[in-house]
């Protein structure tokens, strides 16, 4: 009866503050994705609750708590439209946890507040991959475990810190059967059921177009790209190009993408500097895919190559995504161009920078050979007053003309701009190319890093007789940048000033550590599969692995770890070992008990023996010995460590016959 | 007696069962994700579940509990059974909970090496003999997922006396009211001379002044109607029920023992107590009365 009354009994103000405290910590884990509304609803809520507690008044009235649930979850819709999914449901399990703070009145409204906790982490870990969120969460239902454990006890419970140690006690002890369940639950390939697509974090990194100053955001942000592990050849920096979307369409200021996925990839002739590499691509929302120069193999199932070699896939790359391919950075073509795009990779505005038209004549009648007007370009850039800068000034209207005969400072965006201009104003078919060039090298752990600091632009011109030849004029003006990175460029410049990060090497030492750390991360715990889980039992030496295998060897880890389970929970239950002392001693008269003379409870050792001795007098001589040497050794004076040692291996020498059993004792 | 593994049941309590289907969806939902991280989660909270279940069950392995087997009480009152629960072990047993019927429990923690003491009490309604051979020790610690429990084979039995109620005088009474002369102001304090002290006497009747003076330690005696001793007959109450007999015969068994100290006797049919005082002398005549007619005999 008692225990029933326990369920219903009130939930009082300081039990509540821990309650609170725990929902507090559960929601902090999905603060980022809450609408804030929610959030202050649910901190209003619990205020309300914990003030009326405060005061020894009870949870509101049932109307008002139906008129809050009903109102906050109608808001809940609007804004989101649906309960599916995974960030409208989170956002429901949060707003249903604040409610049910409202109305909590006994302990078995504890019970469900704690069951929304444990959800509440669970969800916070399929949007979440990270180990400190991981470690966070599993924080967080130790403190809610512990809690539990001092709510839901009928007799109260000495201090917090016992309830927390015993949580954590058991936490451990669950820990080994986790693991194992963990690594031999069978995985399925694909989800069980479809669910509706997230709207993941906003666009960061390349667009499908460019204009002036587009590129220089991005220089100054940290953010990841992707990483790239080569698995034979490093390419050097010269030929370290990631190729991202190429553009061809221009409107005197802007670069866009002509949708180009209809033509195929004229086939290519490779000629030199074949590289493997796996690429792990950090999400960004669009369909391509960073590969070096001129991809020839992929593994990716549906991805295909543009005709201006981009390697892209039918939908957003919205999760990080792993592709091994292999490329070439010296490659012919065999076709020729073809006549439509010869016409659209010429095609200039008319109208617009008319001084680089000019200019663009007067080279091209001093340089008829294709080849020489680029060097005369790139000489020009060389020559002439440019400065590469991550803080070019702002260009407006004719920007190509604005940049070379006005400003004269730019970066790659601006160059490559200019050149492409110049290059088709000649009548040489160009495009501008975006993506990555150069990255980090992780020593630590052998792969590089690619960040949104490293983006690049570059042109692309067709040459008669050979097919794209790639034209950086970036490396005219300032070869450190693709020969020590973007940052190596521009460390005289002010707005690099500010990553001071950079330059502490320890400090950038210990960002390569924590990277590498979350490479492996990834690839052991957040990538472990069917296939993780076929090598692992091969590993332990089981052939031809298969999910039969699996579970068998799943029935029997759960066995063992649950027997260790049971072996553990019991250990606890005995006293603390003796010292081996008593315990030899226990030893000896464990011996004399089993020829039928046990010894008495209130039996000293020197009784003991005598009484032996009159009961066997054959054994009478070994028995005062060692029972006297055991007195000694206890009740007397001196360190015993010697001795304690001979009685030891005397009692394991002493081996007692039965009467009877022995014709000679 | 102490509790071996074999004889503990255990299973998920309402709150249990909710937690594992919350579990089962987390499953789902990690599985469905493709998520490890929420796998990890969530097979770490089935394994806490699973812990917490052999910590359930440890709780009660290899306690220790005693009882007393015989309790005396009223009809309409609680019979209270004192259990002695031993902890030999270097853990603490929380909310260790004993159960003699479905409204009689009492919960208790024992802490590491030590024992303490739980009062049930239950409720008895008819006067009589009351035998349960068995009590339940249950635990729900930690969480209340679980609820593990064993039955523990125990006879215990309540000696219920009935209710002492009725309004009839002490016989001694009765009868000095009957010989009004005799008695008047000074009723049964005739003071006869001091005799030395024996052990039991009313603290009133020592004789503290003599005490005081430094000699020996003396007992005031009287004479007259308070030494005679006073018989509580059954025959004395003609024209009553048997259960009114035997209230207003409790009645007077608990009167004479709380009144002046005059020793009493109790005789109902088949049963006859020697004149006495004190609280054995007390609880053998209750006893009596309890199991009048009774077919189990006081043990």
């Amino acid at each position: 009866m008692k225990a029933a009354v326990a369920a219903a009994a009130p939930v009082t103000y300081p039990q509540l503050k821990w309650i609170c405290a725990c929902v507090a910590l559960a929601l902090a884990a999905h603060v980022a994705a809450l609408p804030l509304w929610l959030l202050l609803t649910v901190c209003a809520i619990a205020a309300l609750r914990l003030g009326l507690a405060a005061r020894g008044r009870a949870a509101p009235a049932r109307f008002v708590r139906l008129g809050i649930a009903a109102l906050s979850i109608v808001l809940l819709f609007l804004q989101l439209h649906t309960f599916n999914g995974l960030a409208a449901g989170s956002a429901l399990l949060c707003l249903m946890a604040g409610l049910k703070l409202l109305e909590t009145q006994s302990h078995r409204d504890v019970y469900v507040i704690t069951l929304i906790i444990y959800f509440l982490c669970l969800a916070a870990l399929l949007r979440g991959e990270s180990f400190w969120l991981l470690s966070y969460l599993i924080g967080v239902s130790w403190f809610t475990t512990a809690t539990l454990l001092r709510l839901s006890s009928a007799t109260p419970l000495p201090e917090w810190q016992r309830s927390v140690r015993y949580a954590g006690r058991i936490l451990a002890q669950a820990l080994p059967l986790a693991l194992v369940f963990w690594l031999f639950f069978p995985r399925f390939a694909g989800p069980l059921w479809q669910l509706p697509e997230d709207n993941r974090s906003a666009v960061s990194g390349l667009g499908d177009s460019m204009s002036p100053g587009d590129i220089t955001e991005l220089a100054l942000s940290d953010d990841i790209a992707f990483r790239v592990h080569f698995t034979a050849a490093t390419p050097p920096p010269r030929d370290r190009y990631w190729r991202g979307p190429v553009l061809h369409e221009f409107d005197g200021h802007t670069w866009r993408r002509t949708d180009s996925r209809e033509t195929q990839a004229p086939a290519l002739l490779p000629v030199g500097g074949e590289y493997q590499y796996r690429l792990s691509l950090e999400p960004h929302q669009h369909n391509w895919i960073f590969a070096l120069d001129w991809p020839t193999r992929w593994d990716l199932p549906d991805g295909v190559l543009t005709g201006d070699y981009m390697l892209v896939q039918p939908g957003p790359v919205s999760r990080t995504l792993d592709v091994v391919a292999t490329s070439y950075s010296r490659v012919e073509a065999t076709l020729p161009l073809s006549a439509a795009m010869r016409r659209r990779d010429t095609a200039l505005p008319p109208d617009r920078n008319p001084r680089t038209l000019k200019l663009a004549l007067e080279l091209r009648s001093a340089h008829p050979d294709d080849m020489d007007y680029v060097r005369a370009v790139l000489d020009l850039f060389r020559q002439q007053q440019f400065f590469y800068t991550l803080n070019p000034p702002p260009l407006a209207g004719n920007s190509v003309d604005a940049f070379l005969f006005d400003t004269k400072r730019g970066f790659c965006g601006h160059f490559a701009s200019a050149f492409a201009a110049l290059s088709r104003a000649a009548g040489i078919p160009t495009r501008v190319v975006t993506g990555y060039q150069g990255g980090t090298y992780n020593r630590f752990a052998n792969y590089w890093i690619v960040r949104q600091s490293d983006a690049h632009a570059w042109d692309e011109i067709w040459i008669e007789g050979h097919g794209w030849l790639r034209i950086d004029p970036t490396a005219a003006i300032a070869p450190e940048r693709i020969e020590r990175g973007s940052s190596g460029a521009a460390a005289s410049d002010d707005l690099l000033a500010n990553s001071w990060r950079q330059r502490i090497p320890w400090f950038a030492d210990m960002r390569l550590r924590l990277d590498a750390l979350g490479q492996l991360w990834r690839d052991r715990i957040l990538k472990f599969n069917q296939d993780s889980q076929e090598k692992l039992l091969l590993l332990m030496r089981i052939p031809e692995p298969d999910g039969q295998k699996l579970v068998v060897v799943l029935a029997i880890g759960l066995g063992a770890a649950l027997a260790w389970l049971t072996w553990q929970v019991r250990r606890e239950l005995k006293p603390p070992t003796k010292d081996p002392l008593i315990r030899a001693y226990d030893r000896l008269c464990r011996k004399l008990a089993a020829i039928g003379l046990p010894r008495s409870a209130h039996e000293g050792a020197e009784d003991y023996a005598a009484r032996i001795a009159a009961a066997r007098p054959d054994l009478a001589a070994a028995v005062t010995a060692l029972c006297r040497r055991y007195t000694q050794i206890r009740y007397g004076a001196g360190s015993p460590d010697a001795a304690e040692l001979a009685f030891i291996s005397g009692v394991r020498a002493f081996r007692p016959r039965r009467l009877g059993v022995s014709a000679k004792p | 007696m102490t509790i071996h593994r074999r004889r503990i049941y255990i299973l998920p309590t309402r709150f249990g069962i909710m937690l594992a289907a919350l579990l089962t969806a987390m499953l789902i939902g990690g599985l469905n994700y493709n998520s490890n991280l929420g796998l990890a989660f969530a097979f770490l909270m089935v394994s806490v579940a699973l812990v917490a279940m052999h910590h359930c069950h440890r709780n009660l392995l290899g306690l220790g509990v005693d009882v007393n087997p015989e309790v005396d009480a009223f009809a309409g009152q609680d019979a209270a059974f004192v259990f002695m629960l031993r902890n030999g072990s270097p853990m603490d047993r929380c909310d260790i909970e004993i159960r003699c019927t479905d409204d009689a429990a009492a919960i208790k923690s024992v802490s590491a090496n030590s024992y303490d003491q739980v009062t049930v009490n239950i409720p008895v309604t008819r006067r009589g003999v009351i035998r349960w051979n068995q009590f339940e020790l249950c635990t729900r610690y930690p969480f209340g997922w679980f609820r593990a429990w064993t039955y523990v084979q125990a006879s215990i039995a309540a000696f219920v006396a009935p209710y002492p109620r009725g309004d009839r005088p002490l016989p001694s009474a009765a009868a000095l009211a009957g010989s009004a002369a005799q008695s008047e102001a000074r009723g049964d304090e005739d003071f006869a001379g001091l005799r030395s002290y024996t052990p039991g006497v009313p603290l009133k009747h020592m004789a503290w002044k003599v005490l005081a003076r430094g000699a020996e330690a003396a007992v005031r005696s009287y004479t007259g109607l308070a030494a005679q001793p006073e018989w509580l007959e059954w025959s004395a109450l003609e024209g009553l029920s048997v259960e009114a007999r035997l209230s207003q015969l409790c009645r007077w068994v608990v009167d004479s023992e709380a009144g002046y100290w005059r020793p009493y006797g109790l005789k109902i049919p088949g049963v006859a107590i020697a004149p006495g005082r004190g609280a054995v002398h007390r609880a053998r005549c209750l006893r009596a009365l309890a199991t009048y007619l009774e077919e189990d005999p006081p043990q």
